[in-house]
């Protein structure tokens, strides 16, 4: 009973992750028809602007060590100006070419920001702790316990989403972005600004990587440059899943990515287990066949001027 | 004038899908562009709303010169569009289509008043306010736009096709609002449509474009036998034939 507790726990609190991972791609993707590769590398940032700039063998903490509230800011407050920064030196200039092109570039961002980090931090994994009384466990009933940050995982992808919803419903920029996903060109036509709009999907791209970042170091407890990409997978492979476009579908995909890996991992035998990966992907396929648009369904991408 | 678009040439592709085109609008005044399938019209309209820019002329607007704007700037400016195919946001609900346009406007306090209004014109609209605008009929679409155009407050609205796959008494519907909303707020308007016959009872002037190029200029009134038009629309020289029912 206990493992079966741990389990469904484990699922969620990996499924959020990758949900969290889906909304950042998903929500570029809707206005800008961008796929950004470089999402994971944001991640990596965040968790790297956690110690002081320097190839040393041993990390000093800098924003790391501040207090927890001005952590999480300095950390998400970088990672934005990341995003923003990326569209406006890079994504900008390609916005008008197709998907694909765009897709492309945001490889080669993806790479150069990986490179970025190798020059300044180094190529050597960095060990660094930052909450560490959130890697404890907490007893959830009789003989029952879990890790606490999955539980905080689970929590804080909620609240982020609820945030998302009552932000995108309640709120006339939100609306707006609604309506520029939809039809951009119809949008900017009625007097949406179609640069802040994209801006807007890169600031909040940027803070979801952002906590992620500090979630996954929570983690991990490790920094290193090509951290991001493994998860960048996940993230992808979430998005599509749920169907490109789909806000829903993003979270959808990354929940149906997270359990499957989880569960696999709880029923495959040991010797089979290092394959998991691999069966995933396998799945993957099979959803595809089977359903080429994704779980949910959206309006398909239209044009965009 | 309040609105001159001068001699512009548009390119897709290598071949200029407009060749010199001209059209002016003044004040108050209801035009027309008529044309046949793929004359330009529509390329006009994107044109003027910055959504395509002219390889070479100017668009003036006010007095400003507008072509080389941002869509957004153009709407900002005054100008409101109600593109081929409706494009209603099917996700949002009535009333978040409706407001869409009111961001750009600065008259805070009116614009409840014109909100009002809008849903008093279109009284099926408020009735459907909080349904997603997706699950509305053609027609409903129709009125749908044409009020979220009006509710950026423009000077002028420019509107491709408002007749395309609407029922006829529902067409005249349409029209008859425009008609109201040109005397009860001097709203100008630029109307494009394929068939020159609605164009004809409604307009004050008429342009006919064929192939990229304007065909023809003029009053309505001046063009009521409805020859002068044929000709221009079909590109003959002389009507060669008796037969002088053919529908367009
Ligand atoms: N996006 C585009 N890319 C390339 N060519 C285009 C594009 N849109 C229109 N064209 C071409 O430009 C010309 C004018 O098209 P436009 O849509 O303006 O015609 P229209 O008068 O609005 O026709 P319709 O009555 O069928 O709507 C056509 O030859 C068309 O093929
Ligand atoms: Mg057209």
């Amino acid at each position: 009973m206990d493992y079966i507790i741990q389990t469904v726990i484990s699922a969620l609190s990996f499924g959020s992750f990758y949900a969290l991972g889906a909304l950042g791609i998903g929500l570029l993707f809707s206005v800008l028809r961008l796929i950004n590769f470089a999402h994971g590398d944001f991640i990596t940032i965040g968790g790297f602007a956690l110690i002081v700039p320097s190839s040393a063998v041993v990390a000093t903490v800098l924003i790391g060590g501040f207090h927890p509230v001005l952590l999480v800011i300095c950390v998400v407050a970088i990672v934005i100006i990341v995003a923003l920064l990326s569209y406006f030196l890079v994504f900008q200039h390609v916005q008008n070419s197709s998907p694909a092109t765009m897709m492309i570039v945001s490889f080669a961002l993806g790479y150069t920001l990986q490179n970025i980090i190798l020059m300044i931090y180094g190529g050597r994994p960095k060990a660094v702790n930052i909450f560490p009384e959130l890697t404890g466990q907490v007893q959830i009933s009789d003989g029952v316990s879990v890790q606490i940050l999955q539980l905080v995982i689970i929590a804080v992808t909620w609240i982020l989403l609820i945030a998302l919803v009552l932000f995108l419903r309640r709120t006339k920029v939100g609306v707006q972005m609604r309506a520029a996903a939809e039809d951009f060109r119809m949008a900017r036509m009625l007097g949406v600004n179609g640069k802040s709009v994209i801006a807007l999907a890169f600031i909040l791209s940027g803070l979801l990587a952002g906590i992620m970042a500090l979630l996954f170091v929570t983690q991990t407890g490790v920094l290193t440059f090509r951290m991001g990409t493994p998860i960048m997978l996940f993230f992808f492979i979430a998005t599509v899943i749920g169907g490109m476009g789909s806000l829903v579908g993003a979270v959808v995909g990354g929940y149906a990515v997270g359990i499957v890996s989880v569960v696999l991992a709880a029923v495959l035998p040991g010797d089979i287990r290092i394959f998991r990966d691999a069966l995933v992907f396998l799945i993957v396929i099979i959803i595809l066949l089977g359903r080429p648009q994704g779980l949910v369904l959206t309006k398909s991408a239209k044009d965009r001027v | 004038m309040l609105l001159s678009v001068d001699n512009i040439t548009v390119h897709y592709s290598r071949l200029p899908a407009l060749r010199e085109v001209s059209v002016f609008v003044d004040e108050g005044e209801i035009v027309c562009i008529v044309g046949p399938n793929g004359a330009g019209k529509s390329t006009t309209l994107l044109s003027i709303s910055g959504v395509l820019n002219p390889t070479s002329g100017d668009i003036t607007f006010d007095g400003k010169r507008i072509n080389g704007m941002s869509p957004e700037a153009v709407a900002r400016a005054g100008i409101s569009q109600v593109p081929e195919g409706r494009h209603v946001f099917t996700t949002l609900n009535v009333e978040e289509n409706l407001r869409i346009g009111t961001s750009i406007r600065q008259d805070r306090s009116d614009i409840e008043k014109d909100f009002k209004k809008v849903l008093e014109i279109f009284p099926v609209l408020a009735e459907r306010r909080k349904q997603a605008a997706g699950k509305l009929s053609g027609g409903e679409q129709q009125m749908l736009v044409i009020g979220r155009a009006l509710l950026t407050s423009p000077r002028i609205m420019t509107i491709d096709e408002p007749s395309l796959g609407l029922a006829p008494n529902l067409v005249d519907r349409v029209y008859e609002t425009l008609l109201e909303l040109r005397k009860d707020r001097g709203l100008t308007l630029l109307i494009v449509e394929q068939s020159s016959e609605r164009a004809l009872k409604s307009a004050d002037r008429l342009y006919v474009l064929r192939s990229g190029q304007m065909q023809l200029e003029g009053n309505v009134a001046d063009l009521q036998d409805g020859e002068k038009v044929r000709q221009a629309y079909f590109g003959f020289e002389e009507s060669t034939t008796d037969d002088d029912e053919v529908a367009f």
